[in-house]
């Protein structure tokens, strides 16, 4: 075993500092940057498949995006929102058909061989039009890829592709990979998805299963005088109790997405030497939504689902579930998204008298036993607030006469039960909101999609003029009129209630007073961190 | 001496007698002290205990009453325990009795049977059996029964075994009757009493199995556990450590309880055998 795990010496040995550390001063924040030390954090998942551009996803990007970088990284006050990174600049032509990306010059592979536009066109041609969960959608009409010379990229899209799209993608979506480690073998079947080489600011040093995952300082990153870090460490602790303790015990000194139960917070905040930090993940949004089978003639009634929502206390859900880390939802964009949002849309009011009243009306009376009829109800089983959620949602169910049964299931049975087999009812689901309704929110409602694709509208819902909406925003290019689209979309979405939303929560960080640079851009937790630093 | 003053004299089996029958009054009085769903919220959430009288034991953290949830947990554990319990005494004795009456190719094949249900760790079989088939009230008390029906099946054997040499079973082949009557009303009455000595500590691990599947998520989700409520209380252990006491404590008491009373049962009945 290595000297970061737990044991009972370090423990004592961290209880002692924590008990010094409350009779000093604490120094606050008066911090410059400083190079060098060890990142040590807490990682609950160990996923197997570390290659983002195959499977972009925050449990992958959280530990791969300090290797394999991405064109462009979101950013608080870059121009749309975006940084630059591997590319530097980005240009969308009028009649939307191509996207010429200028890239950085002067970028290293981690094994030394030079970064070049080719790079480029095989990451987005091999492996994100037709391998990436997300990028399926949003790249689909890509044709191909000119490189000009080494430093342009040239995407052409067989129709008319909004550049607005491609822009807002780009943070998640473009993992650039390697063409020379890539290009022999099946793709899906290459080792380096499992130690993963990038021109990311960190370097992939070693996995252990159940333990920890390190990475390694690139002295080659094109960043001036970055990274800082020497190393990071991801060291797993599963048990989210446990994350907690460890930062107390400065066993670790970041806890990101939460790994801090939300219900500590509070206790934790007063813990000197500890900061509680909910800022770094705007671009992370998740929502919290009922999912709805309209294949059962109750919920096909829109006045059934309005009784439903209507009977949902959103600001109880915020304030108990979340402990008000999280904001009411109006629709299907988070109220902080700053392109999309539209508060213009109809909403639910909490009112019970009212859902009674609306299932009356749509013909299910009360029966002898107060109850109209039973539903099924699964609620995710990847969040605490998911679980409780359900619980909750079964309570304010009861009160307006349904009568809903829970079924739990662990992730993989959950998520055959909704997306493949179709056996719910009502589910909890958590999607995330990437930017752009396109890219992993329409597919929520829209109709058509095969059975079994995750995190899509499996609940058999058509609505001819919501596909006609999401079918014309998609090849609208001017960005002010697909903007308007997509307000008529969350317009149509909340008048007709083919999904609930109920709440948008993001994550929160916890971190000792040393880790400098946190949470400076809205994807802070999966971004490369070449600028984090250990003061002290 | 009556089996019953022998039984009030022996102060562990009175504590195990009490303690049930605590537990008892509180299943069956949980629907009338606490009427309605016992998972409906009543108050703030994470109110600590002893804060509002009304709320004495506190709420969760979706503010449901402690009390009331630890009342008609009462229920579950209970009606778990004791079917499963049942379930499994009841298996375990036709199974054993068939077994050591029959002899010969019927033995072997259900005592390999046995075998191979007892090679597989209890509890391990208890969480497939509910991960594959769902997890209801019902389902649970059979996946618990599934891994302790065995035990009562070889004592059963066993006794059979010197039984059906007994005199008197020979005379009721004697007179014609069905060996399998012989089974069931000469020979099983008398091989279940080192059976039901077993039944206390059988009680004890089915209510245990069912915390521990609850704790695990396994549990009836629509139902109040205690196991389930431990589970919830771990995510705010630090915060509001009562949440997972209370239940664990109930259940603390609880086995205790079924235990000591149990081994009071077991040492009057013993002691009445040897005196007779």
């Amino acid at each position: 075993m290595s000297g970061f795990t737990i044991s009972r010496r370090t423990m004592l040995a961290g209880s002692a500092m924590l008990l010094a550390s409350t009779a000093m001063p604490t120094s606050g924040w008066a911090q410059t940057p400083k190079k060098g030390g060890r990142l040590v954090l807490a990682a609950d998942s160990e996923p197997r498949n570390l290659n983002p551009a195959i499977v972009a996803s925050n449990g992958v990007f959280f530990i791969s995006s300090k290797i394999v970088e991405t064109l462009a990284e979101a950013s608080f006050d870059g121009k749309d929102g975006l940084a630059p990174r591997l590319a530097l600049s980005w240009e969308g032509a009028a009649d939307g058909l191509s996207v010429t990306f200028k890239l950085r010059d002067g970028v290293k592979w981690h094994d030394g061989k030079p970064f070049t536009s080719a790079d480029v066109a095989f990451s987005a041609l091999q492996i994100w039009k037709p391998l990436q969960n997300l990028g399926r959608t949003v790249f689909k009409d890509l044709a191909a890829v000119d490189t000009p010379d080494d430093l342009t990229a040239v995407f052409k899209f067989a129709k008319p592709t909004p550049f607005q799209l491609i822009r807002n993608a780009l943070p998640a979506l473009s993992s650039v990979v390697p063409k020379h480690i890539y290009e022999v073998g099946k793709i899906e079947d290459n080792p380096a998805n499992n130690a993963p080489i990038g021109t990311g600011p960190f370097k992939f040093g070693e996995y252990k299963a159940g333990q920890y995952y390190r990475l390694t300082k690139n002295a080659d990153y094109w960043g001036k005088d970055e990274p800082y870090l020497d190393e990071i460490i991801y060291q797993v602790l599963p048990d989210r109790t446990s994350a907690a303790s460890a930062l107390e015990a400065e066993e670790i000194q970041l806890a990101a997405f939460s790994a801090v139960p939300l219900a500590d917070l509070e206790r934790i905040s007063k813990v000197p030497g500890l900061k509680v930090i909910s800022k770094g993940y705007e671009g992370l949004t998740y929502q919290l939504v009922v999912e709805i089978n309209h294949r059962r003639k109750e919920l096909a009634d829109v006045k059934v689902r309005q009784a439903i929502a209507h009977a949902i206390d959103k600001d109880f859900v915020v304030k108990t579930v979340f402990l008000g880390y999280a904001a009411t939802a109006t629709g299907p964009v988070p109220k902080n998204d700053p392109q999309f949002y539209t508060a213009d849309v109809p909403t639910y009011a909490f009112d019970v008298a009212k859902a009674n009243a609306l299932l009356d009306e749509a013909g299910y009376k009360k029966g002898a036993d107060g109850n109209r009829f039973s539903l099924k109800l699964l609620p995710a089983p990847y969040f605490n607030e998911t679980k409780q959620f359900g619980d909750y949602l079964r309570q304010a169910l009861a009160a307006i006469g349904i009568d809903a049964q829970l079924v739990n299931n662990d992730s993989a049975a959950h998520i055959k039960a909704v997306y493949t087999d179709h056996a719910f009812d009502l589910a909890v689901g958590p999607p995330v909101f990437r930017g752009d309704p396109a890219i992993s929110t329409t597919i929520l409602v829209q109709s058509g999609i095969p059975d079994g694709v995750p995190f899509s509208n499996q609940g058999g819902y058509k609505n001819d003029a919501l596909d006609a909406l999401i079918a014309k925003a998609s090849e609208t290019l001017d960005t002010a009129a697909r903007t308007n689209l997509y307000k008529e979309f969350q317009k149509e979405v909340a008048t007709d209630l083919p999904l609930i939303n109920v709440a948008e929560w993001s994550f929160i960080s916890v971190a000792r007073d040393t880790v400098g640079n946190i949470a400076n851009n809205p994807r802070w937790a999966v971004s490369n961190w070449a600028d984090t630093y250990l003061a002290g | 001496m009556s089996p019953l003053r022998r039984f009030l004299r022996t102060p562990e089996a009175v504590a195990g007698a009490i303690l049930l029958a605590v537990l008892i009054a509180m299943a069956l009085s949980a629907p009338l002290l606490f009427p309605g769903d016992p998972q409906a919220i009543a108050g703030p959430a994470l109110l600590s205990p002893f804060q509002d009288w009304s709320l004495p034991l506190g709420t969760d953290r979706l503010g449901r009453n402690v009390l009331a949830e630890l009342f008609h947990g009462a229920r579950t554990s209970l009606a778990v325990g004791l079917a499963a319990a049942a379930a499994a005494l009841v298996v375990g004795a036709v199974v054993g009795t068939l077994a050591g009456f029959a002899g010969g190719l019927v033995d072997e094949v259900l005592m390999r049977i046995t075998d191979a249900f007892q090679t597989v760790p209890s509890f391990l079989l208890a969480l497939a059996f509910v991960s594959v088939v769902g997890s209801s009230l019902g389902i649970v008390a059979i996946a618990i029964a599934l891994g302790t029906w065995t035990g009562p099946a070889r004592v059963a054997r066993a006794e059979v075994l010197s039984i059906r040499e007994r005199d008197y079973v020979a005379g009721a082949r004697v007179i014609g009757m069905h060996p399998l009557v012989i089974a069931f009303r000469e020979v099983l009455p008398n091989a279940l009493p080192p059976v039901l000595a077993m039944s206390s500590v059988i009680v004890a691990a089915a209510i245990l199995t069912e915390a521990a599947l609850s704790f695990l998520g396994l549990g009836d989700p629509n139902r109040v556990t205690w196991g389930g409520m431990i589970a919830e209380g771990r995510a705010v252990l630090r915060t509001a450590p009562f949440l997972s006491i209370v239940p664990g404590i109930a259940l603390v008491l609880t086995v205790l309880g079924v235990y000591l009373a149990g081994e009071g049962i077991v040492e009057t009945t013993a002691v009445r055998r040897g005196l007779s």
